[in-house]
């Protein structure tokens, strides 16, 4: 071969080996990140690696990650083997017809899987969660295993094994010393096949898992919009590093078996060979049912628990760790994006959470559906105590006698800015209509937030419910579509952050946390006016732990534990006692966090529209969505 | 073999009754949503919803996007299956190491990563700019989307193509030679042929994912670039609207029977 070849496929195979490493090389980067921003290089450290080992959220997920894919495994290894075996007893016409339907996981969309055993969950009444996630892997994971099996079963010849019965072998017997040996290595594959695609697998995970399950995947999605934690960098490092060296180990032994098969001519490097794959098959269940022991929600549950659904990243993961000391009660703890994902998720019947955190419209409308409690006020001391009179006067719009909800966090909507891009003052929304600022806008991902920038801008009330009102609104954001970089909910942040827009909607929470990060970056609500919201700890009519959850909001409710949520979210928080305790001057007395009543008086609350609004917006925005 | 088939049954039942509960039900289960109503009646109001423009703008995005990924792996696939068809001394396990290897790193966190290396101040247009060279802007654009497909896809289609290739007897690309064919030829009329049912394979593996993805579109799209795979998540988990999310997802079963008829077919090759 000419060299010139050589050359040019080395370079060829390195350019798609560059292709496939580069993003898991910057992962590998992030892990060692010190900056909670991916936008920004903050430094070096391995702090990241140390929390990781106190992270219960993420282990879990993993625990649970390993712990299906390896019970998926096993299980779609053996039924699938025995129907591959079976099949070939059986005639042609039934055994096409049988792969037919095998392959219908295969060919069908992940999305249809997913939402077909969705389905089929809730006619049954299934509870979602470990079992039907488990009963999903299974399903997929089977054709892997006898599209592995069945054509080295088809090579196999059955003389050897008939020889034996007509020896007097019984049939296992037979099978286990003449048939299995040669089909070892393909049921090998397959189920290493198997258990790649259920650790891969998000999709159909995503639709089978219920509330307080879930893998990594679906733990690393739910965190996606909003900046993945550094923690998650750090163990998929890890978890990198254990399979390269696996996988590299057991290719040495492979290749050390494979020689000696040469040598010998004899199935002793066989037999090598299936014992050291099965000593690294046993080696690495053992990993994981370790692991599995330590930190599992499976086997380790404790005898109390409560069931809570926050917003993504609002809350200080020590707290958590703190009120599980000290009262001994396990949290579930689980994070949504939006309210409309959150009611979406309570309303269906498959999750049961006892205490949640959504926002002011949100809680009306689910007052006004009768999916939540009253509060019983005597076991709530702290709430009652320390939570400002005007907070709980605010919260009147939408809980008019104070009865269901405690507020958490409050603040406004406004717009976040880079001082470097935009020169000019900002005082209205209409910059966000502006072209010489196309491409470099970022908008709220979320229903409500966006419409209430098109409807304040023109003039009309955020709560409105007249359909030309909200249509006008939509041809508006249609018209700022192609200005717009991305509809994006937390992203704004890291976005802003690493420079990559001029101009985002965002939360007043988020403004101190990225000024700090990124002093460019100015904050202002405009003078329309716009969105000043509440979020509050509501329970749900259905919660099993009632005490528990009157418990947790309580807690949360204690000054200290207030301030130090204050200071890991940054959301300005409605209790007094707390905001006193503000060492920094400059955010005790900050406009933002605290935004005076001139800017106050300027805003409106959100309230909840009805079934008939919230249809229109729907629609509005799912033309506004496809616009570009 | 077993040719009892009373045994056989036996032995296969534990599969055929997994089959029909969580194969077969679900899918009646999609069909049942897809063509009924709130009220239970019988409609095929969410089925055609397809055609709305919103929802046929979204689906047709998807199949140029899928189109467009499928072929780029195909291209970038079979040059580099031959290369390592050929290169005998690349043991089967390291190539397994090398493309399976990034599957276990999430693919959530993978295509998240692309994010950061895509941005218009991202790691490339980093080193474009240290470089002097013009940046490139894709982040948020459907390039990027069908970036993140084909890197999340590519082993799919590299897998069953390197497969077939290397099954290849040499005596037979040799005979072609050795008969005045040349190298194009050989390509063309001998090797290429043998390899159909690996790039069928590889075709299906890459474009069916590819053209449902919803995770894909909405991180390096920026949601603003709505796929079909998109609009029918919204309906079951924002709007909530199970029976138009279900017929709309029965639109994309059609594979499932465009499969079937090709297995048919080439069974009935078979047998000839």
């Amino acid at each position: 071969m000419n060299s010139k070849t050589r050359t040019f496929e080395k370079i060829y195979m390195g350019i798609i080996f560059l292709f496939m490493y580069a993003p898991i090389v910057t992962l590998i980067v992030l892990s060692f990140n010190k900056s909670k921003s991916r936008a920004k290089w903050g430094g070096f450290t391995f702090q990241w690696y140390l929390s990781l080992v106190r992270d219960s959220e993420v282990l879990n997920a993993l625990a649970n990650t390993l712990i299906i894919a390896l019970i998926a495994t096993v299980v779609s290894t053996i039924i699938g083997t025995a129907a591959s075996v079976a099949l070939m007893g059986m005639k042609r016409r039934t055994r096409s017809l049988v792969m037919g339907v095998t392959n219908i996981p295969m060919i069908n969309a992940d999305i249809v899987t997913g939402i077909s055993l969705m389905l089929l969950f809730k006619v049954l009444h299934f509870e979602a969660g470990f079992v039907t996630v488990l009963i999903a892997h299974i399903t997929f994971d089977i054709p892997y295993v006898m599209l592995s099996v069945l054509p080295r079963m088809k090579t196999i010849s059955p003389s050897v094994y008939e020889a034996a019965l007509d020896l007097g072998a019984k049939p296992l017997f037979a099978f286990r010393k003449t048939i299995l040996p040669d089909l070892m290595p393909s049921v090998i594959s397959g189920a290493l096949m198997a258990f790649t695609m259920s650790i891969d697998d998000f999709i159909i995970t995503y639709f089978t898992k219920g509330s307080g399950f879930d893998t990594l995947s679906t733990k690393i999605y739910s965190e996606v919009k909003r900046g993945i934690r550094p923690e998650i960098y750090a163990l998929s490092a890890i978890i990198f590093v254990v399979v390269l060296i696996l996988l590299l180990v057991s290719n040495r032994i492979k290749a050390g078996a494979g020689k000696r098969v040469k040598k010998s001519l004899s199935a002793r490097g066989e037999r090598i060979k299936n014992i050291a794959l099965a000593a690294g098959v046993v080696a690495f269940s053992a990993l994981i049912v370790v692991m599995a022991l330590v930190y599992g929600g499976v086997f380790s549950k404790k005898s109390t628990q409560v069931f809570v659904y926050n917003f993504g990243e609002y809350i200080d993961p020590d707290v958590i760790t703190m009120f599980e000391e000290e009262t001994g009660i396990e949290v579930v703890y689980d994070e949504f994006e939006s309210n409309e994902i959150m009611y979406a998720k309570i309303a269906s019947d498959g999750a049961a959470y006892d205490v949640m955190c959504p926002s002011d419209y949100m809680i009306a409308k689910m007052i006004s559906q009768d999916m939540l409690m009253k509060l019983d006020k005597s076991a709530l001391p702290n709430a009652v105590e320390y939570i400002g009179g005007q907070y709980y006067n605010s919260a009147k719009a939408f809980d008019p006698e104070n009865e269901y909800a405690v507020p958490y966090c409050w603040g406004t909507v406004g717009i976040l800015y880079n001082k470097k891009m935009v020169q000019e003052p900002v005082t209205s929304w209409d910059i966000l209509w502006d072209d010489r600022y196309s491409g470099e806008i970022l908008m709220q991902d979320s229903i409500r937030d966006a419409f209430m920038v098109a409807l304040m801008r023109r003039g009309y009330s955020m709560n409105s419910t007249d359909p030309g009102e909200i249509n006008s609104a939509a041809e508006d954001l249609i018209e700022q579509a192609p200005l717009v970089q991305a509809y994006v909910i937390d992203q704004v942040r890291d976005k802003m952050i690493g420079n990559e827009a001029a101009l985002g909607v965002i939360y007043s929470g988020e403004a101190i946390y990225t000024k700090r990060e990124n002093p460019d970056l100015e904050y202002v609500v405009p003078d329309e006016g716009s969105n000043v919201w509440i979020d509050g700890w509501v329970i749900s009519r259905d919660a099993v732990n009632v005490d528990n959850a009157l418990a947790w909001i309580d807690f949360m409710c204690r000054p200290e534990i207030a301030l130090k949520n204050f200071e890991y979210i940054t959301y300005s928080t409605p209790n007094i006692a707390a905001q006193e305790l503000i060492e920094d001057d400059d955010i005790r007395n900050s406009s933002v966090a605290f935004p005076d009543n001139e800017t106050l008086e300027r805003c409106d609350t959100f309230i909840s529209l009805g079934e008939e609004a919230d249809r229109l917006y729907n629609e509005a925005w799912k033309r506004v969505k496809s616009a570009n | 073999m077993f040719k009892d088939p009373k045994r056989a049954h036996a032995l296969a039942s534990p599969y055929f009754v997994w089959a029909l509960i969580f194969i077969l039900v679900p899918l009646g289960m999609i069909l049942w949503y897809g063509f009924t109503d709130d009220a239970g009646a019988v409609t095929i109001r969410n089925a055609a919803a397809i055609a709305q423009p919103e929802h046929l703008k979204a689906l047709l995005l998807a199949i140029e996007l899928a189109v467009i990924s499928t072929v780029i792996c195909f291209l970038l696939a079979y040059p580099l299956g031959m290369i390592l068809a050929k290169n005998k001394m690349s043991s089967q396990g390291i190539i397994t190491t090398i493309f399976i290897l990034p599957m276990w790193m999430n693919f959530l966190l993978r295509t998240f990563s692309w994010m950061t290396l895509l941005e218009n101040h991202g790691v490339i247009n980093g080193f474009l700019e240290k470089f002097h060279l013009p940046t490139v802007h894709v982040i948020n654009t459907p390039s990027a989307i069908v970036i993140g497909m084909v890197y999340n896809f590519l082993p799919f289609m590299i897998m069953p193509i390197y497969n077939s290739l290397a099954k290849i007897d040499n005596n037979v690309i040799n005979a072609a030679r050795d008969l005045g064919a040349n190298a194009v030829q050989t390509f063309l009329r001998v090797t290429l042929p043998l390899t159909v049912p690996g790039i069928i394979s590889g075709v299906t593996m890459v474009f069916i994912p590819a053209l449902t993805t919803f995770a894909i579109s909405t991180m390096l799209g920026g949601s603003k670039i709505l796929l079909i795979g998109n609009v029918i998540e919204q309906e079951f988990t924002l709007t909530y609207d199970w029976h138009l999310g279900s017929g709309l997802s029965v639109v994309l079963m059609i594979f499932i029977v465009i499969n079937m008829i090709v297995q048919a077919l080439s069974e009935k090759n078979d047998e000839l």
